[in-house]
């Protein structure tokens, strides 16, 4: 089934409680994708499940634990684990975050923020090198959400992936939730992040719920992944493809888990949206 | 290591301390709080992962208890791996000198048993011999036979009737009194895709055990004899052709496995 | 030398009986549904990339286990369970 590359289509990510609606009859989804970590034991139902899903649908790999943001060296065992699975399951896609999760051998199970410096930049370009050549693959490296930043920081966020990019061949996933999640926890514009976001370099793009709250330093947004896609999120999206055209996009749904047939309309209407997408852009290519 | 990196997850794993320095929310007061939301997302993601790898533990002493116990441990056992559904395997161990639990003395066998059944479910694939390949062994050589046991198995020998317990504390089994406490073998096995915990008696675990060792199955009959006089070397023998054993080979002979 | 244990043909014989009952039917819990038989129900992975929410506050709150002071007792169904020594959760053991 392998074809290369994700189609320019809706997607969800897949969740062993959704597998026997899945299984059950041909989903009307573009791809799924998973987190790499979960099926990083030797055998047993998840390898079955995810094997079905392989040979039925394109496939995307996101993992969590490369910690390519780290200023540490790469951890081989866990990069030989990921080439393993890609091997295994010959993903479209492979994917990571420009975050880190582990230090001084302690893994904290969540994806952290870096200072955007120069120093920082050399790390997180040998990192992405370093799991490129190893995989022997092309991976796309996704914007963080985050709540807090670093005063020493000196480089946008934007221009920092694009350098990452730029030195590694890197494509980059655009979290648009991450986009918005972030830019209310900083007081800042999403659409201003987002017109400076190198849109040329996308190969996917990641949509999800979050919650927000008042907090002591003004609005807090949490990416808890547990709710439908926002409007102000979806209409952030439309502006990217309305660029872009269609790219492959996916719906994240971690916690809370509804039943697959509400997840489901989730995908379908970010499909509705691309097909839209779709057509205006092939009018403005006409016209 | 970088400063920043090291700040960070020193404040991560210490919650006496503020949160590290240079880092800032929009207004001068929110980076304590905002600093939560990660030590929040370590603390609840990890402790979700132990509540899900042992409900039996936590029914056994309720989630308040549990949730107390398994802070303590994280603080002790921080993972090692980005491999969630392995974090726990030294859980056990922790509740076994655990002070606070040392009232439930059954508590660390059932975590035991619990941590086996999540091996189990993510161990290799493998197909077990069967019946033909039982038939195909010459009488006078099946005492000589030495055998691969699926890579899921375990077991497991408790002071305490722990496959009941076990069973009660997740919902196969009615909660009651256990009147008559004797210890119980476990055998934690996965054929297919389901993890099956059987209760199995002094002879088979011993009668595995040997096997495992890849003592021949005469020796391994020996051992199960000594251990259990009733033992039923046929209904062993067909369990090991049927779901236990994966390859064989002529004890001494460098044949090629079944 | 060890000495060697005999199988006997009785045994050999049983074992094969036992054999010939289809192993669907040696299960405890018999057949499953088709799709779960073929690949399984998939516990919940626990590594993912959302974020957990701050209405817990697990990660906040100050240490509870520092100090001597334990606050909690094993309340679950150990208050049920009857063992040798008596019911519910024991007198803690010293040591």
């Amino acid at each position: 089934m392998p074809s290369g590359q994700l189609p320019l289509r809706a997607g969800a990510g897949f969740k062993p409680e959704h597998f026997a609606a899945i299984s059950a009859a041909r989903q009307p989804a573009g791809f799924f994708e998973v987190h790499a970590e979960n099926y990083m034991g030797a055998g047993g139902a998840p390898h079955s499940q995810l094997k079905f899903i392989r040979e039925n649908y394109p496939l995307s790999l996101h993992g969590v634990g490369l910690n390519i943001g780290s200023c540490e060296p790469l951890d081989r065992a866990h990069l030989a684990r990921l080439k393993d699975l890609c091997g295994r399951y010959q993903p479209e896609s492979c994917s990571e975050h420009l975050a880190w999760s582990s230090s001084g051998g302690i893994y904290f199970n969540d994806l952290l923020p870096l200072p955007y410096t120069e120093a920082t930049l050399r790390c997180v370009v040998a990192h992405v090198d370093e799991a490129q050549n190893g995989l022997r693959r092309r991976l796309l490296i996704e914007n963080p959400a985050a709540y807090l930043r670093f005063e020493e920081s000196t480089i946008p966020e934007t221009e920092f992936l694009e350098a990452v990019a730029r030195a590694t061949g890197c494509g980059l996933l655009l979290d648009i939730n991450n986009v918005f999640v972030s830019a209310r926890n900083h007081a800042a514009s999403p659409q201003a992040y987002l017109d400076s976001f190198p849109l040329h370099l996308v190969g996917e793009i990641h949509l999800a719920g979050h919650f927000a709250a008042e907090a002591d330093g003004g609005a807090l947004c949490v990416d808890a992944h547990g709710s439908p896609v926002i409007e102000a999120v979806l209409a952030l999206f439309d502006r990217v493809i309305a660029r872009t055209g269609p790219l492959p996009a996916l719906v994240e749904w971690d916690n809370d888990l509804p039943q697959w047939p509400v997840l489901l309309a989730e995908v379908n209407k970010v499909q509705e949206r691309l097909c839209r997408a779709a057509a205006s852009h092939k009018d403005a290519a006409a016209a | 290591m970088q400063d920043w990196q090291a700040n960070f997850a020193r404040a991560l794993l210490d919650r006496e301390l503020p949160p590290p320095p240079g880092v800032s929310a929009p207004n001068s007061t929110g980076a304590p709080e905002r600093f939560g939301v990660y030590r929040n997302n370590r603390m609840v993601s990890l402790l979700g992962a132990l509540e899900a790898r042992f409900p039996a533990a936590r029914k056994i002493v309720g989630t308040e208890f549990f949730k107390a116990a398994a802070r303590q441990f994280i603080a002790a056992h921080p993972p090692r791996s980005p491999i969630m559904i392995f974090y726990g395997d030294a859980f056990p161990e922790f509740l076994e000198s655990f002070k606070p639990a040392q009232g439930v003395p059954y508590l660390a066998d059932a975590a035991r048993l619990e941590a086996a059944r999540a091996r189990a479910y993510h161990a290799a694939d493998a197909k077990p011999l069967c019946r033909e390949a039982l038939a195909a062994v010459p009488g006078e050589a099946l005492a000589d036979m030495c055998f691969t046991l699926h890579p899921s198995i375990e077991i497991l020998s408790s002071p305490h009737p722990i496959v009941t317990i076990f069973a009660m504390n997740t919902g196969t089994m009615d909660l009651a009194p256990i009147v008559d406490w004797h210890g119980e073998h476990a055998l934690i096995l996965r054929p297919e895709y389901e993890v099956e915990i059987r209760r199995i008696s002094a002879g088979q675990a011993a009668f595995l055990r040997s096997l495992a060792k890849k003592n021949p199955l005469g020796e391994a009959i020996s051992a199960a004899l000594a251990a259990e006089a009733n033992f039923d070397p046929a209904n062993s023998i067909a369990l090991l052709f049927s779901r236990l054993a994966i390859a064989m080979v002529r004890n001494g002979a460098g044949g090629v496995p079944a | 030398m060890i000495s060697k244990t005999e199988i006997s043909a009785a045994t050999l014989a049983a074992a094969l009986a036992l054999l010939a009952v289809p192993a669907s039917a040696q299960q405890t819990g018999g057949a499953k549904a088709g799709k779960e038989k073929c690949y399984g129900v998939a516990l919940k992975g626990q590594n993912d990339c959302a974020s957990k929410g701050v209405n817990s506050c697990a990660g906040q709150s100050k240490a509870d286990y520092e100090g001597t002071a334990w606050k909690y007792v094993p309340a679950g169904t150990c208050e049920t369970i009857k063992t040798p020594k008596g019911t519910g959760s024991l007198a803690p053991i010293k040591g």
